[in-house]
């Protein structure tokens, strides 16, 4: 297995021996490093059935109380439980590796001004991500608004 | 010395005989003190020469003995072999056309290499710009403005990076992680003027903008250039000058 | 076969090559230059060099305390008028290369920062942390992409230089990746391929270092000028030998030996008051009489001593000795921050080459040679650190500049003839490919090669060794005719290329030991333990050795001297 695209670092000219196509090595898949990196790709899936439920809960609103309650109720399923349990925690495991990764594009400075050190943005990412979480929670639970 | 033998797995290609590439294995008596090198070394010298692969300067900084070890891109002069078990499979560096053995095609990276224009570009002839240079003859840096840039500076041109890089896998014309990151490089130095002209070249066919910041590049960096951090600071700067350019035709300021 | 035509050829793309073919692109927009080299040039061994590149840069300094400083680091050996251009040319060459992009490291006020370095009165070494080489082969190929007229041949291995009418008019090369031969001719070429220290088993070289340029011109009959000088570095790595730079001393370092003691400081090894920062021939004689007194320390790959970075500090080693820190913690499982690093004596820079004048050119008309290929000579014998970086730029712009004037001159040649030159390399080579019926094992030739080598012309020398090393290399020479080899495939076959390398460094190892046997006298770093003191009555002269099927014929040629008095070289 593991062919890479045949004209992976395509040469400007034709090349002078016959060269084999690049490959991938079979093992390419179980480096820890990119095994991580295919787990974060691979929630892509979970917010596309993610996306999808949520469509299917704005239909219900729309065809009225007894769907909605329908709805409703369905969620208690434990499959719906373990479902958003396991979107919980890819969200958290894609919000985690972000927060890590974007500090570093910063760009030395921003016309004059330079941004602040990355420590500093990765803090305030989490500061900004819990509050946020924080205000939406109690907004939607009633307790404020 | 005391030895332990271990099983080296090659990968053997000669287009003249073989159809597609090989593997042959070696018994090898390694010292604990070796390298992956060092294998690779002892069986050209003592079990068969006929193996062709490339290495130079053996303190990881000429960039020539990167392999494909037990599937990982690796400096063989800088792995150790003792932290691989009794088997170690090396292979030609991913992604890159196999040309014999374990050399593969470079001619592909160096046209990426040239194409960002990798030296200081000045708006004027130096005779012209003697006021910008002190008595010296030399451009005033800060060690703050060396910082900026120094980072990028470091890459050995290795390639692991484009051997990790899922992107370059898939797209022949993605410039790269080395590419863009010595692209990059120039923009960041306070003497050099031709970022406007790298970043068009960073929006055109090679674009940055394939980069989808997988990491892997700066995963595997030997020299820890992060070339995943400066893609994405360049995408930053190329997106700016584009909007700059659609407000001033002809380009803003530097 | 294919002719390929250009203006000039240059022949190796490392620091002096680049510089070269920088110099003659960007003077000539019309010429079309050739750059040949072996391996792709930001691998050349340039790439290594980590302490810096002198020039006068301070007020303090000037270009009188440089040449006397260099003259007297070359133990009066160095011609004083190459000295004199190479001074005056240091600081305009360094300033251009920071103008390309150098990321050399700042002072405050904006300006380059010098450090002090071995022999040298003042800090004159501008340097970028401690990888000044890797930087100035970076910078100097990234410039080099600039101009289109720059020809790259990468991955070509040229083992003939093509002769026609007395004058050198290209080169036959062999294309590594298709096995094939090809002329490449120019009215001019230029050696700029580095040394030989692979000849030795101890070296801070890379393995492309096999002296082939020299090889080159030796065979084409151009003498080769004061081979017996080679440098041993103080502060190499025991067991790989790898470069651990001077600038570790120039930043405070100490040498010490297994009773703790800085023994620069505590007995005379002739360095006075600069202790660590005395030239590199008297630090690496001082090692090995600590060693030989039973001062040393023993480890798995010989005996060594100590260099004590622990008193500097984690931010300084940081932030000017960041890649020693690496190498220590990679190769010798040291951090230097908390731990002395152990290190030894080992060749690092033949000071010995192609004879050149001051503008590089060479015996025979339309050759050249730079860098450490060229004997100017300005180290004479023995090489103040951080010279070298900038003799590459210097003297490569220099030739590059001669060259072209040369060729504007110079006529076409004679296409057919150097063809058929080229052609009947072609065949010799072929010969060797896969030879089976050879009776003599690459490998083994090396390892004898370089257990001759570190016998007779190590740090001290004797004659009787010096004697038998004569007659023990030229007996390889006759052997590496009869090399076996097993590879008879044509696409990129590294057997071929080790064996064309291995028959250049026997001829190289064949002048140096012949040159040093000769030479009864100690100076520099040709140390003579029958003769220990400094001769100049009968000695003050550079060795020249002539290629000869018999071996090395050996002739004089006058230094250069000038306002400097050959005088007791102490510090």
């Amino acid at each position: 297995m593991g062919a890479a695209h045949p004209e992976a670092m395509a040469p400007p000219k034709p090349g002078r021996t016959r060269t084999a196509p690049p490959q991938m090595p079979s093992t390419w898949w179980s480096a820890p490093r990119i095994r991580t990196y295919l787990l974060f790709d691979a929630t892509g899936f979970i917010y596309f059935l993610v996306g999808f439920h949520a469509i299917h809960m704005i239909r219900a609103l729309g065809e009225g109380p007894e769907a909605w309650q329908a709805v409703m109720s369905s969620l208690s399923h434990p499959l719906y439980i373990l479902f958003h349990v396991v979107a919980l925690a890819s969200v958290i495991f894609v919000a985690v590796r972000f927060f890590r990764l974007f500090p570093k594009a910063q760009p030395p400075s921003i016309g004059p001004a330079k941004p602040p050190p990355g420590n500093v943005i990765h803090a305030m990412l989490y500061v900004v991500w819990i509050g946020i979480t924080l205000v939406m929670s109690l907004a939607l639970s009633g307790v404020i608004f | 010395m005391p030895t332990t033998e271990k099983t080296i797995v090659l990968t053997r290609f000669d287009p003249d005989k073989d159809e597609t590439p090989r593997k042959q294995e070696y018994q090898v008596p390694c010292e604990p003190s070796w390298k992956v090198l060092d294998a690779v070394n002892f069986i050209k010298d003592e079990l068969d020469s006929t193996i062709s692969y490339r290495w130079s300067c053996r303190m990881a900084v000429c960039g020539s003995c990167g392999m494909m070890v037990n599937g990982e891109p690796k400096l063989t002069c800088k792995a150790a072999l003792d932290e691989y078990g009794s088997r170690v499979e090396i292979e030609p560096l991913a992604n890159f056309p196999i040309v014999r053995d374990l050399v593969v095609e470079l001619d592909g990276f160096m046209h990426k290499f040239e194409s960002v224009k990798p030296w200081i570009i000045r708006a004027k002839e130096r005779a012209a710009d003697m006021e910008n240079l002190n008595e010296k003859g030399t451009y005033s840096q800060s060690t703050e403005e060396l910082a900026d840039f120094k980072q990028f500076s470091m890459c050995i041109n290795c390639m692991l990076c484009y051997s990790a890089c899922p992107v370059v896998a898939n797209e022949p014309e993605f410039l790269g992680p080395a590419a863009i990151a010595l692209g990059h490089r120039y923009n960041l130095d306070n003497r050099d003027e031709g970022t406007e002209e790298r970043h068009e070249i960073f929006r055109g066919e090679g674009t940055v903008f394939s980069c989808s910041y997988a990491n892997e590049c700066s995963e595997v960096c030997p020299k820890n250039v992060d070339p995943a951090a400066a893609i994405n600071q360049a995408k930053f700067g190329a997106v700016i000058d584009w909007a700059k350019g659609l407000v001033l035709p002809r380009g803003g300021s530097n | 076969m294919d002719v390929f035509r250009h203006d000039i050829v240059i022949v190796g793309g490392g620091g002096a090559g680049l510089r070269a073919a920088i110099e003659a692109a960007e003077n000539h927009p019309d010429a079309s230059i050739a750059l040949v080299s072996k391996v792709y040039p930001m691998r050349s061994h340039t790439v290594s060099a980590e302490g810096g590149a002198a020039a006068v840069a301070r007020d303090d300094d000037n270009l009188e305390l440089h040449g006397f400083d260099t003259v007297k680091g070359s133990d009066f050996l160095g011609d004083q008028d190459a000295i004199q251009f190479f001074v005056e040319e240091a600081p305009k060459e360094l300033a251009l290369l920071e103008n390309w992009g150098c990321p050399f490291s700042r002072n405050e006020d904006g300006t380059v920062a010098t450090r002090a370095f071995g022999g040298m009165t003042t800090k004159r070494t501008w340097y970028a942390a401690d990888k000044i080489g890797f930087h100035m082969l970076h910078t100097l190929f990234q410039q080099s992409m600039r101009f289109p007229n720059i020809v790259r041949y990468d991955e070509y291995f040229v083992s003939k230089l093509l002769v026609d009418g007395g004058t050198c008019r290209g080169v036959a090369a062999l294309d590594i990746r298709t096995g094939e031969y090809k002329t490449i001719l120019g009215r001019a070429v230029i050696l700029t391929t580095g040394g030989g220290g692979k000849i030795f088993p101890f070296t801070t070289n890379g393995t492309i270092k096999t002296g082939d340029g020299m090889a080159l011109a030796y065979r084409a009959g151009v003498p080769l000028k004061d081979m017996e000088f080679v440098q041993y570095h103080p502060t190499g790595l025991p067991g790989t030998g790898i470069l651990i730079t001077e600038a570790t001393r120039g930043e405070g370092g100490y040498l010490r030996n297994n009773q703790g003691e800085r023994f620069l400081v505590d007995y005379d090894y002739g360095v006075g008051n600069k202790a660590e920062l005395g030239p590199r021939d008297m630090i690496s004689r001082a090692i090995v009489q600590e060693i030989e007194a039973g001062r040393g320390f023993k480890g798995p790959y010989g005996e060594y001593v100590q260099l004590d970075l622990t008193h500097l500090g984690e931010e300084k080693i940081n932030s000017r000795l960041p890649f020693v820190r690496e190498l220590a913690k990679t190769y010798v499982g040291v951090d230097p921050v908390h731990e002395p690093i152990p290190i030894r004596p080992v060749v690092h820079y033949m000071m010995g080459g192609v004879d050149t004048d001051i503008h590089g050119a060479t015996s025979l008309p339309g050759l050249y040679a730079a860098g450490e290929t060229a004997c100017v000579s300005i180290n004479g014998a023995n090489r103040l650190g951080s010279n070298s970086l900038t003799e590459c730029l210097v003297f490569g712009a220099a030739a590059a500049q001669h060259a072209m004037d040369f060729a504007g001159g110079s006529s076409e040649g004679n296409e057919a003839a150097l063809r058929a030159e080229a052609e009947d390399e072609a065949a010799r080579v072929e010969n060797l490919r896969g030879r089976r019926k050879g009776g003599e094992k690459i490998s083994e030739i090396r390892r004898e090669l370089n257990g001759i080598m570190e016998a007779s012309c190590g740090v001290y020398r004797q004659q009787d060794s010096m004697q038998a090393g004569v007659i023990e290399a030229a007996q390889l020479r006759g052997r590496v005719a009869d090399l076996r080899l097993e590879d008879d495939s044509k696409v990129f076959n590294t057997e071929l290329i080790t064996a064309l390398e291995l028959a250049n460094m026997v001829e190289v190892a064949e002048t140096l030991a012949v040159s040093a046997a000769h030479r009864k006298e100690s100076r520099g770093a040709h140390t003579c333990k029958d003769f220990t003191t400094r001769n100049d009555q009968d000695y003050l002269y550079h060795t020249m050795a002539y290629h000869d099927p018999a071996g090395p014929r050996l002739g004089k040629k006058d230094v250069v001297l000038g306002k400097w008095v050959p005088e007791e070289r102490k510090y």
